[in-house]
């Protein structure tokens, strides 16, 4: 048994699922799902396709290299089958899978990291400029902490003529 | 029936149809064999054409079922041409080929072929 990768998306395919299509050239694609299988037939190209991995790793959405995928290097060799190392095999999976995802959401997070610092910087910028539609102008007035700042608005002469003609 | 097989060996013959499925009330599939008629031959062949002959589906678009679970479906539908017996007419096969033949005791076919899928 072997746990194949779609060759559209790039999840796994576990026995029992998805369709192995043979091309007259003897190259052969596996599909995890219809939804895979059909947009192969429509010849679409996976690096194009925002949802698939090929997509994401291109424009550096999910990590690329990391010595993890060491560990899921495709094998030929069947190995002789010993049981103590069937055991750790399996113990070491379990660990390894949840390195992955914690360095995968890791780069995630870190992609994301100076957008939601813009975002805050805007949202506090915003805050202060629009003041009196949160607090009432007289409690603003009393409590001296939220006064609203002094804006300085350049109004310069020759934009108000050029207005005029516009105007008529 | 009526379906037209591209033939893959170098037997003569390039399309038959497919007049008889043998074995099967619904029609032959991947790895089944057929009775067919030679519709277009090469010239200089072993079989003519208008001869009639026994096939092997070793292509189909038709997706057939694994005992793992998993479907293979291939891009056209060809056969192998064969004698009463089993045993191909022609030397070379070309094309990849399922290894579903190899339980239906094809094993000549499988060894010229150049591909097993």
């Amino acid at each position: 048994m072997r746990l194949e990768k779609c060759w559209f998306c790039s999840s796994t395919v576990y026995p029992g699922h998805g369709i192995q299509f043979v091309r007259n050239d003897a190259k052969i694609f596996r599909f995890c799902r219809s939804k895979c299988h059909k947009n192969f037939k429509m010849k679409r190209n996976p690096r194009k396709v925002k949802w698939t991995k090929a997509y994401r790793r291109l424009h550096g959405k999910d990590m690329t290299q990391d010595s993890t995928f060491e560990f899921e290097r495709k094998r030929n060799r069947p190995e002789r089958y010993d049981r103590n190392l069937a055991e750790n095999t399996l113990k070491a999976i379990k660990k390894i899978d949840k390195i992955i995802s914690d360095r995968a959401s890791d780069h995630i997070k870190n992609r994301l990291k100076t957008g939601k610092v813009q975002r805050q910087k805007e949202a506090r910028k915003q805050l202060e400029l629009g003041i009196h539609l949160v607090k009432a102008p007289l409690a603003l007035a009393q409590d001296s902490s939220l006064c609203l700042p002094k804006i300085k608005v350049n109004v310069s002469q020759a934009q108000t003529e050029e207005n005029q003609p516009m105007e008529d | 029936m009526r379906t037209v097989l591209k033939v893959v060996d170098n037997s003569g013959a390039k399309k038959v149809m497919c007049i008889q499925a043998l074995k099967g009330k619904k029609g032959a599939r991947l790895g089944d064999t057929i009775i067919a008629s030679v519709k277009e031959a090469m010239p200089n062949g072993k079989v003519k054409k208008g001869k009639v002959v026994y096939g092997v589906v070793v292509r189909a678009a038709m997706q057939r079922g694994r005992c793992d679970g998993s479907e293979v479906r291939f891009d056209d539908n060809a056969v192998v041409l064969v004698d009463k017996q089993g045993q191909p007419i022609g030397t070379r096969v070309f094309g990849p080929v399922p290894h579903e033949l190899r339980q239906k005791k094809h094993v000549k076919i499988l060894t010229l072929a150049e591909h097993i899928a």
